[in-house]
């Protein structure tokens, strides 16, 4: 199973991101290799459509579940779409902290969006 | 003949230059291209407007046809197609209606259905004057197509002012579209002067002609006129600020019918333009 978590920097210890399509990078978390990857983020500069793209780029990486800050519209039709689950972290952690809480069931699954679409 | 009014920066008086040229002249048309915030319908008071509707396309994708190959989705600059596991993902309202997904759809999957995208008022003031204004729907992406359809239906007319958007992206490049001449409507303060130099790069690279009108030339700097200097740009006129104009515009009233100055102002530019274009 492959966890990406929006990220300001490129490390497990990076805070979190406050953006999910427009984050700097994604941190994928391999659960069989146990290892991390971070992926700079190509959706983040698109000028629309960001969110449908970043999804698209998960699921290419064979990413199984997003833990996001939050979700547009567009974003939350690609993820079921791509039938990547996604959950929502708290503000401020870091991407090792929230993976945690990920695994406690600290994080509330994510169902409808949070945002209203950016364009 | 086809005179653009622009600027680059918002709220330099555009609109203002537009209505009051419009109200000047005996016979000519005015189109509001600035279809994201139309404003120039508030200051013309006139009889009833004729409503039409904008379509644009969108691509609907047959499930049975489609190979997922992902050829539309890496086409799309725009992510409006992004084809997922079991299905294609469009979003309709970041679609640029450009076709292309249908040219790389191999087993001819999509067809294209219509949407509305906006609407375009016109309005019959006098067997010789003629107001059409564009609206553009809220979340749409790009107001390009009400433009060329505002220019559609102008495109017989005698004499015609088009009201410009701010800024030199898409909907600027598609309003200045066939002009014969283009009024630089700015102000002489230091975001008016480096949102015009955009302004002249557009033009120069479109290859059209041009001048510049210096509205409220009593606030600012002098650096404008240093620039049009150096770069051997004609200053058409020089306009005023002041309190009375503003508290008259915050009424919406046309200037000219308040205001000698003012007109005389709009029958010099027009003179000036319309001899310039002649010549």
């Amino acid at each position: 199973m492959k966890i990406a978590i929006s990220s300001n920097g490129n490390t497990e210890k990076s805070i979190v991101s406050d953006r999910f399509a427009r984050a700097e990078y994604f941190i994928i978390y391999d659960h069989d290799a146990l290892t991390f990857n971070a992926v700079v983020n190509p959706a983040r500069n698109e000028g629309s459509g960001a969110g449908g793209k970043a999804v698209k780029i998960l699921a290419d990486l064979g990413v199984d579940v997003a833990l996001v800050p939050e979700l547009g519209p567009k974003a939350l039709d690609a993820l079921k779409a791509f039938e990547i689950k996604s959950y929502q972290y708290p503000r401020e952690k870091n991407v090792r902290e929230v993976l945690y809480m990920y695994f406690e069931k600290k994080l509330p699954d994510l169902l409808i969006s949070t945002v209203k679409g950016h364009h | 003949m086809k005179i653009a009014i622009l600027s680059g920066k918002g709220g330099t008086g555009k609109t203002t230059l537009s209505v009051n040229l419009f109200s000047f002249l005996d016979q000519v048309t005015l189109i509001d291209t600035d279809v994201e915030e139309p404003n120039s319908h508030l200051f013309i008071k006139g009889l009833d407007l004729i409503e039409e509707s904008i379509l644009k396309k969108y691509p609907v994708v047959n499930e049975y046809l489609c190979t997922n190959c992902g050829k539309c989705g890496d086409f799309c600059n725009f992510n409006a197609i992004i084809p997922a596991k079991k299905k294609v993902l469009v979003f309709q309202d970041l679609c640029h209606d450009c076709g292309g997904c249908q040219l790389v759809c191999e087993p001819g999957a999509i067809t294209y259905e219509d949407k509305e995208m906006g609407k375009t008022y016109l309005q019959t003031l006098s067997e010789k004057k003629k107001f059409i204004y564009g609206n553009l729907n809220v979340g749409e992406v790009s107001g390009v197509k009400i433009i060329e359809s505002l220019h559609k239906m102008t495109k017989n007319e005698e004499l015609l002012l088009v009201d410009c958007p701010p800024g030199t992206s898409c909907s600027t490049v598609a309003a200045i579209e066939g002009a014969d001449y283009c009024i630089i409507c700015a102000e002489p303060t230091p975001f008016g002067i480096s949102d015009m130099k955009m302004v002249v790069e557009l033009l120069r690279a479109k290859n059209l002609n041009f001048g510049v009108v210096v509205n409220k030339y009593n606030l600012g700097n002098d650096d404008i006129y240093n620039y049009l200097d150096v770069e051997n740009i004609r200053m058409l006129e020089k306009i005023e600020f002041n309190r009375e104009f503003a508290n008259l515009l915050a009424k919406g009233e046309i200037l000219i019918d308040h205001s000698d100055y003012f007109k005389e102002k709009m029958a010099n530019i027009a003179r000036i333009v319309i001899g310039e274009v002649n010549d």
